[in-house]
């Protein structure tokens, strides 16, 4: 390399060098003087030394250019860096001064242009940042801010750190942003749900907070504004809800209460069986859509308006039934119905407004409880003057009876009515015992009760003794009668015996006896158990019988009853209740007994309830074969001489005596445990027992016959 | 002397009855389903809502007692000695185990998980179903009586048992070692059944002589005090009483109240608080040998079948009636009336 750059030099000094010697030869030719020619050389060097300066000094500017360029651009380098904060790399590499200027300048410049390209990246993506950043802040603070849309970045501090920074702001911004649409999204929904319970449109209510909001896909208003409006609006939907729910509440309470007292149809129920269901529900316990819009509650109160009219009409006719419904317990039980409760005056008092009806209807049913309370304690002396009123007719009958003279015409259904003569006879003869024994039990109700018993607004020992005065002067009539017939009779006889011709004998004496007879044979003939039911229903009236067959042998004036009637009387009867022959055996019975009868497994308790019966009446003919098993037999032995020892109430109504006293110390030993300990055994083992030997038996004879 | 209430009809008889004696009946506790067993040597189970038989299963010999132990399974107690195990959809039956002698009476404790059965070879045995068939695997223990077990009940844990001799002993289930308590029965003859009342403070217990006594676990004087027995199924006749013997007891599982069943074909119920008779029914057509209050009280079941208590003689045909129960009829009835002011 030395050598082509030695060359031009060569090159130029050997021009100058033949200049040198052309100009000599010139100047030799010419001739010039030596001076001149010194002052010509001169010249020639000063004007060269003045080219070279300049050259030099050029070399020298463009030198100094150079450094600057360098300088600035390291300076611009650098600046970018600690803007990018980031060390500059080649700042060093200039310490060391490597190469030569055009180097190093060649070195500087790309970094440069890199170092601003990535400033530039970096920037933009500031900016973008910055422009989220913005966005959300108008979203979220309204677009009042929004003029500073144009965001200005900061040029000098771009690094990365500040980079993060925005970045954490914006991801906080967006956050934000997040938390407020879920919660304007959580309002909607509550906003929702209230106006579909309340019946309200939801976009409209909506949009007038911002129109946003109704559109469920894009963009909503995420405003302080927007959300403090949507929270006051929640707020007050939500007391509405809460008015209307109370409203709703007393609308189905009141209904309940209605339904209840009118016992409206269950269909009727069910229509609104979603009001009345939510009674008891709590405030967000009520989500059904419409259940409190202002149409269904008008509905719900219509109803309810018409229940109310409803309810006026029916509790009139609640009324009426009611104190119907006394009056025929009062009838039943012939009580005068207390004249204070008029049904007329109620009715009255509702029509006018003067009473509410539903405490009137309490009042009659609480006097319906009370009657029926009293109803209850009359009950039994009721179906004792139930019987006597009976009887009494029979007897009016039997007297009119008497009074025929053509009674034994033997006609179309004589042989009935001559049963039921027979029959009368019977029941007016126990008549006196009757009244007597009613007499008694009506006095120890009233001594009980401290009240008069009326029957039908009379008092019954009123009637009792009115009937008793009559009776005694009917007798008295008929023993007149009678006297003066003997009388008559004697006179007869006194004069027949002068003239003779005497008329035939008076029945009476021969015929009284057929009664008798049969009356003996009427308590030992009773071979049936359900006779035997009626006669322990008529148990009272065992003893009346007993007066009843001395009153016969006393030989009232009863008309006599021809034995052929007797042979009659089974076909009769079966004639007439061919549905219970078994009343054939016992043709002195009461005629009630057959209404007895019906009544009698019903009645069976009362019948107990009486307490202290002919329990120990003794009857000689107990019929063993009805009991059951060898114990059980026994144990009737027992139980029969246990109340002789010490009567105590057998039924269970009465039972309060503690067990102890009720198991009556048994006048015997007891007979079972000990000594049969052997044999007792159950009726499943008896079974068992009997069953296992027919097998073999019958095996046996399998065994035989196969032999 | 009007009646006050027409006698009611009978109920609804069952189709199909067992051909010969009724030894028990019991509705489910999940339906109306009705098992029934007979000495005709089968156990069968009846839809009583339905009145149709739904199974029908062969023992070897007359059936004493069956007990539910679901809906699809149940337990029977025969006189050849077996405690069996019945699966009604497969028909199939399996042998529990075995006693000495013919077994009286079963339960099924849902406390226990555990079939208890009494037998007349003086013993009690409880069983566990779960088990599989073999008595060795399925016997949980036995315990001596001091005399044939005529009857059991339980309620909860307790278990009362009666036995001849008039013997009751009073067991808890989770100690079976002895009993908790040993009594002698308060009725001086044979008993006939016993039962615990659903509160399960104590039991009522039948006789062969027309009595009931209503008893108390409590020992404690005051419970002692309140126990009593009354009077029933007897007939007054001439001035005597005829008794018959108190075959059966039913608690109404809502109301407390009881019906009894005797052999005079009557059936009664009772308020034992009230002492009170509440309602007789119409006579049956023969004894009453069981009765059985459905799960919800709705339903009676009646069975009317002679029961050998006066040996071998010509008798109804026996017949399981169905009875609706009236509210009226098992309701106890408050004891006096209020007293209204006028």
């Amino acid at each position: 390399m030395s050598t082509t750059k030695n060359d031009p030099l060569v090159q130029v000094e050997t021009t100058c060098g033949t200049l040198l010697y052309e100009l000599q030869i010139i100047w030799d030719e010419v001739g010039e003087t030596d001076a001149d020619r010194d002052k010509m050389l001169l010249e020639l060097e000063r004007e060269c030394l003045e080219v070279y300066r300049r050259k030099v000094d050029e070399a020298n500017h463009c030198r100094a250019q150079l450094r600057r360029t360098i300088a600035d651009s390291e300076a611009e380098l650098a600046a970018i860096c600690s803007a990018m904060g980031e060390r500059p790399v080649h700042i060093r590499q200039s310490d060391q001064n490597a190469g030569s200027l055009k180097e190093e300048l060649s070195k500087i410049l790309p970094q440069l242009e890199e170092m601003k390209k990535r400033k530039i990246e970096r920037r933009n993506q500031f900016l973008e940042v910055l422009e989220q950043m913005q966005k959300i802040t108008n979203a979220i603070y309204g677009s009042s801010l929004s003029i500073s849309s144009k965001t200005v970045v900061d040029e000098t501090d771009l690094s990365l750190r500040k980079l993060e920074d925005l970045h954490r702001q914006l991801h906080e911004l967006q956050k934000e942003k997040s938390d407020r649409l879920k919660q304007v999204q959580d309002y909607l929904n509550t906003l929702n749900s209230l106006c579909s319970v309340l019946g309200m449109d939801f976009k409209l209510t909506v949009n007038e907070i911002h129109p946003s909001l109704g559109d469920p896909e894009g963009f909503r208003s995420i405003s302080d504004n927007t959300i403090e409006q949507l929270a006051t609006l929640i707020k007050k939907l939500r007391e509405i809800k809460i008015q209307r729910i109370q409203r709703l509440k007393d609308l189905a309470t009141t209904m309940l209460e209605l339904w209840n007292l009118m016992d409206t149809p269950t269909e009727e129920q069910q229509m609104f069986q979603n009001v009345t269901r939510n009674v008891a529900a709590s405030e967000h316990e009520i989500i059904e859509p419409n259940t409190l819009s202002v149409d269904f509650i008008n509905y719900v109160e219509a109803e309810v308006s018409r229940l109310e009219q409803l309810k006026s009409s029916k509790m009139k006719e609640l009324v009426l039934k009611k104190s119907l419904e006394l009056e025929e317990i009062c009838r039943k039980t012939h009580l005068l119905p207390d004249p204070e409760c008029a049904v007329e005056d109620a009715i009255e008092a509702i029509e006018s407004g003067f009473a509410d009806a539903a405490t009137i209807l309490e009042q009659i049913e609480l006097l319906i409880a009370k009657v029926k309370e009293e109803a209850l304690s009359r009950k039994e002396i009721l179906e004792k003057v139930e019987k006597w009123l009976m009887a009494c007719d029979e007897e009016c009958w039997l007297e009119e009876y008497n009074r025929d003279e053509n009674r034994y015409n033997a006609g179309k259904g004589a042989h009935l009515t001559l049963k039921r003569a027979e029959k009368a006879r019977a029941l007016v003869n126990k008549l006196p015992g009757m009244v007597e024994a009613l007499a008694s039990k009506t006095m120890a109700w009233e001594k009980e009760r401290e009240i008069e018993f009326l029957y039908d607004g009379i008092r019954l020992l009123a009637m009792l003794g009115e009937y008793t005065i009559l009776r005694q002067e009917k007798e008295q009539e008929r023993r007149m009668l009678r006297d003066q017939k003997k009388l008559k009779g004697q006179l007869i006889a006194e004069q027949e015996s002068l003239y003779g011709s005497k008329p035939s004998p008076s029945k009476p004496q021969s015929v009284k006896k057929g009664p008798r007879y049969s009356t003996g044979g009427y308590s030992q003939t009773r071979p049936t158990k359900k006779n035997e039911r009626m006669q322990n229903d008529h148990l009272n009236h065992r003893h009346d019988d007993d007066t009843t067959f001395s009153a016969f042998r006393r030989g009232l004036d009863i008309v006599d009853t021809p034995v052929r009637k007797h042979s009659s009387t089974p076909r009769a009867v079966n004639a007439i209740e061919p549905e219970s022959p078994l009343l054939s055996r016992k043709p002195f019975s009461p005629i009630t007994s057959a209404v007895s009868l019906k009544s009698n497994t019903t009645n069976m308790l009362e019948v107990e309830d009486n307490g202290e019966k002919s329990h120990k009446m003794l009857h000689p003919n107990n019929d063993l074969s009805y009991t059951s098993p060898l114990k059980t037999i026994s144990l009737v032995d027992e139980e029969n001489r246990t109340p002789k020892v010490m009567p105590f109430p057998c039924t269970p109504l009465t039972v309060s005596v503690p067990m102890q006293t009720a198991m009556t110390p048994a006048p015997i030993p007891f007979a079972i445990t000990k000594p049969v300990e052997e044999t007792e055994q159950s009726f499943e083992e008896r079974r068992l027992a009997f069953l296992l030997s027919k097998t073999q038996i019958t095996a046996s004879r399998v065994i035989l016959t196969g032999l | 002397m009007t009646p006050v209430h027409p006698p009611p009809a009978p109920g609804r008889e069952l189709s199909n009855p067992p051909t010969e004696g009724i030894s028990n009946l019991r509705f489910s506790n999940h339906s109306d389903h009705l098992l029934v067993s007979s000495w005709d040597k089968t156990v069968r189970l009846y839809d009583a809502s339905a009145d149709s038989l739904r199974g029908e299963f062969m023992h070897g010999g007359p059936v004493l007692d069956c007990c539910f132990h679901d809906d699809s399974s149940g337990f029977s107690a025969s006189a050849d000695n077996t405690v069996r195990r019945i699966v009604f959809s497969h028909g199939k039956e399996d042998i529990l185990g075995r006693h000495d002698a013919p077994v009286r009476c079963i339960e099924y404790s849902y406390a226990a998980g555990q079939v208890i059965t009494g037998s007349w070879d003086k013993t009690l045995k409880c069983w566990d179903p779960r088990g599989a068939s073999g008595q060795e695997k399925t016997l949980v223990g036995t315990y001596p009586q001091p005399e044939r077990v005529y009857s059991l009940s339980l309620v909860g844990n307790r278990l009362v048992v009666a036995t001849a001799g008039r013997h009751v002993n009073v067991y808890d289930l989770r100690n079976m070692s002895q009993p908790e308590q040993r009594r002698e029965s308060s009725l001086k003859y044979q008993t006939r059944c016993v039962i615990c009342y659903p509160n399960g403070t104590g039991y009522a217990l039948s006789s062969v002589e027309g009595r009931v006594a209503m008893e108390f676990f409590d020992l404690s004087e005051a419970s002692q005090a309140k126990k009593y027995a009354f009077k029933c199924h007897r007939k007054s006749e001439a001035g005597r009483d005829i008794v018959y013997p108190v075959n059966a007891i039913a608690f109404h599982p809502v109301y407390g109240t009881f019906a009894t069943g005797g052999c005079d074909g009557f059936v009664n119920v009772w308020d034992g608080n009230n002492k009170k008779r509440l309602y007789q029914y119409s006579k049956y057509p023969t004894s009453i040998a069981a009765l059985s209050f459905s799960r919800d009280g709705r339903l009676l079941a009646v069975a009317s079948s002679y029961t050998f208590e006066e040996g071998d003689k010509p008798h109804e045909p026996d017949a399981i009636f169905v009875r609706s129960v009236n509210e009226i009829e098992v309701k106890p009835k408050p004891k006096v009336y209020p007293n209204p002011p006028a």
